[in-house]
């Protein structure tokens, strides 16, 4: 039988929709034997069932979607480290092929749910697509491991929305071993990579950046300046917490000094608090 | 001697810290009965469909707002960037504005919530309180940060509160006179979980023209317009809300994690009875029990799918559960300070009855329930750490990624 008839055989049970387009599932144990049988066809059965998810997403693959998405919740259970692996990388593998951008898309939101290390080559590389840099950004920050040297890796390459994904994932990442492309970033003609970058340095808690976020947070008037204000705050507690004082009070009393408007009092009073509390 | 500020200036916080509150006579700071005729708070509605204008008058219940803004993304057609708008960012740039309502779908409640407080603004904020965990933790050090005032848009836990055999079970609970505590909440039905499944064969459309579709989507990932997925319907999908177990179960639960002394911590043990969910769209669940650490159990029962809930009875928590030394050292202790509605909060620069730790916690509930409907296995949290323990993948869930620029 080929490969394509016997996962029809398999996806029979998944019942219709309902009249209203709702899917009323069925139970775990019968949707197990769906997975099951998914499994034993290896690799190649998973891949071919990650070949019939189609673009657009109208529901005419809904079997297919159910399925790989199912799977993905089954083998996060204890003991299916090994068909767990299988899965990854069949989907993995998509990712590099000739399938349409919005099936990879899909594919790479399946890794962000069970993907690990091994997956974290392959969706780095779409980190500069147009399309589904963020799919491929989100499935990265998801999954962790392996997803800075990725980043780093993109970032020199990247611009543009995908520029300003890669800089705000390495500042959640907190990837001490980017300050200085995200310090690069923070002085860049584009206000939301300005105000992203400053944070990521912030979150970072990089002692050798307060120049650059007080910088930043001295923009003129506005949302950038709302923003970029709360990154010193944040700046300023990270620095406080790592016992850097003096670089701590540094951030605070720039804001006391520069927050002078009646409605920015509430940033002065919070920076002299902060300070009272630095011991000065 | 007190220094005279304007209630409008306090408000705005610089007294606030300056630890006027303690010297300064009620009169001056606009109290509840002494409110000056010229001191009007500036509003905002962020988010005016649906539950929208509600959520806005209770924001301006028992105090005076003026309407300066109304933002929306299907504002398109009409946005002046003067009193409508588009893109809530221009309305909290705006120096007159004080109060904001957020009235937008939950995905959008956290970061704006969040961006609000950075402002210096006061947030009343319709339910569910987010779209995950992590988002509640965000707010909650938000506002202690910025020492602003936030009230989730739900209001039982009033109600309960003055209650006297509600009363009664709080104290009892927070007592931590009963160990193991033997109560046991049910919750059948009324959580709307057909009504509110996602459409899982809508295909995708042209946007209206006056909808900024990429503004909608936020901090969500990026999918092509698909009507359901806006307009209320957008409870259906993972995207944005969660459900109807999402859309009423902070509604519903609220004044019982008040009763039950729950406002600041959460179950350490969840399991669900639920088909496999759907990648995008949410779908049917029967039943989820929640386990405290103290042996509380919260059950939520759909009576729409599967097997109905057996493995306990309700089980009230009264007087009965305590011998006479117990109900003597209950007597001794005291009641709870009276929960401050949302414009006494703001008068009195205090936490409001809704407070985000608060509601946070009961948001906690439903966002963990959703978890292990959705992985399909029973799930154990550490309330303090706001971890799912032994299972990395059912963490990913804790806090998911967003899209550029928006982060927590």
């Amino acid at each position: 039988m080929r490969q394509d008839e016997k996962l029809a055989e398999i996806l029979a049970p998944i019942p219709p929709l309902d009249k209203d387009g709702t899917l009323t599932g069925p139970a775990w144990e019968d949707a197990i034997k769906v997975f099951d049988a998914v499994l034993e066809g290896g690799k190649d059965r998973v891949a071919a069932l990650a070949g019939m998810v189609q673009e657009p997403d109208d529901g005419r693959d809904y079997k297919a979607r159910y399925a790989l998405h199912g799977l993905a919740q089954y083998l996060g259970r204890p003991g299916k480290e090994a068909p767990r692996a299988v899965y990854c990388e069949a989907l993995a593998g998509q990712l590099g092929g000739e399938i349409a951008k919005g099936a990879k898309g899909f594919l790479a939101r399946q890794l962000q749910v069970i993907g690990g290390r091994e997956c974290a080559a392959a969706l780095g590389k779409l980190l500069g697509d147009a399309e589904l840099h963020e799919y491929a950004a989100q499935a990265l920050l998801a999954i962790r491991a392996g997803a800075a040297e990725e980043f780093r890796r993109a970032l020199p390459g990247l611009k543009g929305a995908a520029r300003l994904t890669a800089v705000q994932a390495l500042g959640v990442l907190r990837d001490a071993e980017s300050v200085e492309a995200l310090r690069q970033a923070a002085g860049e003609e584009d206000a939301d990579l300005r105000v992203v970058a400053a944070w990521a340095l912030a979150n970072i808690g990089d002692a050798a950046s307060v120049d650059a976020v007080l910088r930043a947070g001295d923009a003129e008037p506005g949302w950038a300046r709302i923003k970029a204000t709360s990154a010193c705050l944040l700046l300023g507690e990270r620095l406080a917490a790592a016992g850097k004082k003096p670089e701590a009070a540094r951030v605070y009393r720039h804001l006391k000094e520069t927050r002078k408007d009646d409605s920015e009092g509430y940033v002065r009073a919070l920076a002299e608090e902060a300070l009272a509390a630095l011991g000065g | 001697m007190a220094r005279k500020i304007s209630r409008r200036a306090f408000v705005k916080g610089a007294a606030a810290s300056a630890g006027l509150f303690t010297i300064v006579p009620p009169h001056v700071l606009g109290g509840p009965r002494h409110v000056p005729p010229s001191e009007t708070l500036g509003g905002a509605l962020i988010g005016c469909g649906g539950r929208g204008p509600n959520t806005y008058k209770e924001m301006c219940k028992d105090h005076k707002v003026e309407l300066l803004a109304e933002c929306d993304v299907k504002f398109g057609d009409k946005a002046d960037n003067k009193r409508f708008y588009t893109d809530f960012r221009r309305v909290l740039e705006r120096k007159d504005i004080d109060l904001i309502a957020i009235g937008t779908p939950p995905h959008w409640h956290a970061l704006i919530s969040i961006a609000a407080a950075e402002a210096g603004k006061d947030v009343l904020c319709e339910k569910p309180m987010t779209r995950f965990i992590a988002e509640g933790r965000a707010v909650v050090e938000a506002f202690r940060r910025y020492k602003r005032i936030f009230q989730i848009g739900t209001f039982g836990r009033f109600g309960s509160s003055k209650d006297k055999k509600s009363l009664e079970t709080h104290k009892i609970m927070r007592s931590g006179l009963l160990a193991p505590n033997p109560g046991v909440f049910i919750k059948k039905g009324g959580l709307k979980v057909k009504e509110w499944s996602g459409r899982v064969n809508a295909a995708p459309q042209t946007p209206p023209a006056a909808l900024d579709w990429n503004m909608y989507i936020g901090p969500s990932p990026m999918k092509p317009y698909v009507r359901p997925r806006h307009g209320g319907t957008h409870r259906g999908y993972w995207d944005y809300e969660g459900g109807g177990l999402a859309d009423m179960a902070q509604h519903t639960l609220d004044p019982y994690q008040w009763t039950y002394g729950k406002d600041d911590t959460s179950p350490v043990e969840i399991e669900a009875m639920a088909a496999p969910a759907h990648p995008e769209c949410v779908g049917m669940w029967g039943w989820v029990e929640m386990k405290y650490a103290d042996g509380f159990t919260l059950v939520l029962e759909s009576g729409e799918w599967g097997p109905m809930y057996d493995r306990k009875a309700s089980k009230g928590v009264s007087l009965a559960d305590l011998d006479e030394g117990q109900r003597k050292k209950l007597d001794a202790m005291p009641d709870p300070e009276p929960l401050l509605t949302f414009a006494e909060a703001v008068k009195l620069r205090r936490p409001a009855g809704g407070n985000p730790e608060a509601a946070h916690r009961c948001a906690t509930l439903l966002h963990l329930a959703n978890i292990a409907i959705r992985t399909g296995r029973k799930i154990r949290y550490d309330p303090v750490k706001e971890e799912i323990l032994g299972d990395e993948l059912a963490n990913r869930l804790v806090n998911p990624p967003m899209r550029a620029p928006w982060h927590l």
